[in-house]
């Protein structure tokens, strides 16, 4: 980790976006904008979700001269897209379902037997290393390919946690989330790529 | 006693390590007696860390245009004085 390295190079940028410097807007914006716009599509859908970055983008024109780094610059800028998003949300009385259901995926509930234990237990030869899996390049667009096709809740909390690493207590913030919930769309959206990658592995297939 | 099934609805609070010191115990007590359940939670964990590895950060051209041209007539407004809004 060059967690050091990160911090100088964030407020660098940090200091060029209050300077109004166009070519580090054209950075921020590939960096940071798709998982503003996971944040946004926890609420809406996929058009709103694009209306409401590009306004938060907009709105950070104005506010980056106040932001005072009592957060990262990606904890800021998802609150924002979340603020706008959840405003967003309530004027279209559009309600959000909020299925958080069983603690198991179906497919997986479906391997035990009515005694608990396991009716079809994972293979005993364990999936590769995260490393080896990472280089693995058709594995990584069969997991683009379930990303998205997971429920965009669990989606959202997925990439904001393990991808972008956030901490739990700033996911449930931003997702407006309770702490349990938030554990059941993680586990949910967990046991869906494990079981992808359980696949892909055996038949090589996605 | 703990069960499989069990086991499997725990194992994302096992492994980020927010079970209670009973929980914790139960789980690993299961996992030195269960194979089956070890390669499971040792595959959850290397899928977890496969999504930690892995990057989103691919923006459409289309969204990252749209947005730069927002972007540039904001900058443009407020260069020209024009009113700060918050
Ligand atoms: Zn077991």
């Amino acid at each position: 980790m060059e967690q050091a390295a990160d911090i100088t190079e964030e407020s660098q940028l940090i200091e060029r976006l209050q300077r109004g410097d166009p070519a580090a807007y054209r950075a921020a914006v590939r960096a940071y904008t798709p998982a503003m716009l996971a944040v946004a599509r926890f609420y809406l859908d996929r058009d709103s979700a694009e209306d409401v970055v590009q306004d938060s983008w907009v709105a950070v024109v104005g506010a980056i001269k106040k932001f005072e780094r009592r957060s990262g610059l990606k904890t800021w800028l998802h609150r924002i897209v979340a603020n706008r998003a959840k405003n967003q949300l309530r004027h279209s009385q559009r309600e959000i379902s909020t299925d958080f259901g069983d603690a198991l995926e179906p497919a997986l509930a479906a391997r035990f037997a009515r005694n608990g234990r396991w009716a079809t237990p994972p293979p005993l030869t364990t999936i590769a290393s995260a490393e080896a899996l990472m280089e693995n390049g058709a594995l990584s667009d069969c997991l683009d390919k379930h990303l998205a096709d997971l429920p965009e809740k669990q989606r959202s909390a997925l990439m904001l946690y393990e991808a972008h690493r956030h901490k739990s207590d700033d996911v449930c913030n931003i997702l407006d989330v309770s702490a349990s919930n938030l554990r059941v769309l993680l586990h949910r959206a967990r046991q869906r790529i494990f079981l992808m990658i359980e696949t892909f592995q055996e038949t090589g297939e996605c | 006693m703990l069960m499989c099934r069990d086991l499997a609805i725990v194992a994302s609070d096992y492994i980020d390590g927010n079970l209670g010191a009973v929980d914790n115990l139960s789980v690993r007590m299961h996992l030195l007696m269960c194979r089956h359940c070890r390669s499971f939670i040792g595959n959850l964990r290397s899928s977890i860390q496969l999504m930690r590895g892995h990057s989103d950060n691919v923006l459409d051209d289309r969204l990252a245009r749209r947005l730069d041209r927002e972007i540039d007539k904001a900058l443009q407004s407020k260069s020209k004085g024009g009113p700060d809004k918050d």
